[in-house]
């Protein structure tokens, strides 16, 4: 059950990310997707493996689910938001996406606590908004970031 | 997080290859626009990482990198060296000029200098396989992801200008 369900979350939301028009090049999409794929990976060693704050299955369907979603959920989706926000640029649609995004992540991350693939040692929710919360400042960081360096001295809008 | 367990011949090994890696990588012409550079240097880097987090370590576990189970310095440094590598996977197949019947060529040979490096690797205990491991393993991994980078490359190369200087794409 925990595996199909992280497996389609992780489907869906790439597939979504395909439907939609994107609104920025497939080189910097590729870029915050491989990136924020670094953090979640170096993040989750660190915290699960490394401090042992939160404890991981040991069941290999489940923890192949918890791989979904710490490798494609999670970035996809940080890639997914900043294509939406950017269609509009609005500060008002801006705020409402990122709020979404991380209540998304939040709430597969009490999904994974619900079917038993993590277990909170010495962690709690609110240690995941905020670092679901700086992962979304650190995408739109390192996009102004990677646009100054590649493109300077070039308007790319 | 450690620096490292013992500063001994691995350490010294992923130091050196870092040198000759970056330095090689300063020293060639540079083809590509910036956007380009940075993206196949972040491509590397994330397919080593990718790969040794997920059949490497965790549940999985196929071999223990460098002398400690701890994530330290040197592990990172590791990683740091596929970041060159990735960009000169590219930066040659377009200087050898390589097309659908050599890219066959390409990749094999690339393979095995994967395959080589590996068991260097394992020799100097930067790589510790268990669980079964064996060497020849990496070969499909390594092929894999190489025909990933080519799609990926030409697919790129069709979408956007990847050199900085008026060259055009095939």
């Amino acid at each position: 059950m925990a595996f199909a369900v992280f497996f389609f979350t992780a489907w869906l939301i790439t597939a979504i990310f395909f439907a939609i028009p994107k609104k920025l090049t497939l080189i910097e999409n590729t870029f915050i997707f491989m990136l924020i794929l670094v953090i979640s990976i170096n993040w989750s060693w660190i915290i699960y493996e490394g401090f042992k704050f939160i404890k991981i299955t040991k069941e290999p369907m489940n923890y192949t689910g918890f791989l979904f979603f710490r490798s494609v959920t999670i970035p996809m989706l940080l890639v997914l938001q900043l294509n939406l926000i950017h269609r509009s640029k609005m500060f008002g649609s801006t705020a409402v996406i990122t709020v979404l995004s991380v209540a998304t992540l939040l709430l597969l991350d009490g999904l994974s606590i619900f079917f038993g693939i993590t277990t909170y040692q010495k962690w709690n929710i609110f240690y995941d908004f905020l670092y679901f919360t700086g992962l979304h400042i650190v995408t739109y960081f390192f996009l102004w970031l990677f646009r100054k360096i590649s493109y300077r001295g070039v308007d790319y809008s | 997080m450690i620096l490292w367990e013992a500063f001994d011949k691995n350490e010294i090994f992923i130091l050196i290859l870092n040198i000759l890696a970056y330095g090689v990588f300063f020293l060639l012409p540079k083809k590509f626009t910036r956007d380009i550079i940075i993206l196949l240097l972040v491509w590397g880097f994330t397919i080593g990482v990718f790969f040794d987090f997920t059949i490497g370590g965790g549940l999985i576990d196929f071999y223990l990198l460098n002398d400690s189970n701890k994530y330290g310095l040197n592990d990172v440094c590791y990683y740091l060296a596929f970041a060159p590598f990735g960009y000169f996977f590219v930066y040659f197949y377009e200087v050898f000029h390589i097309n659908r019947a050599t890219f066959i060529w390409y990749v094999t040979v690339w393979a095995l200098i994967g395959i080589g490096l590996h068991w260097i690797f394992i020799l100097i205990d930067i790589v510790n396989p268990k669980n079964g491991y064996q060497l020849l393993y990496s070969f499909p991994v390594f092929l894999t992801t190489q025909t990933m980078t080519v799609l990926y490359y030409q697919l790129i190369k069709s979408k956007h200008k990847v050199f900085k200087n008026t060259e055009q794409p095939n």
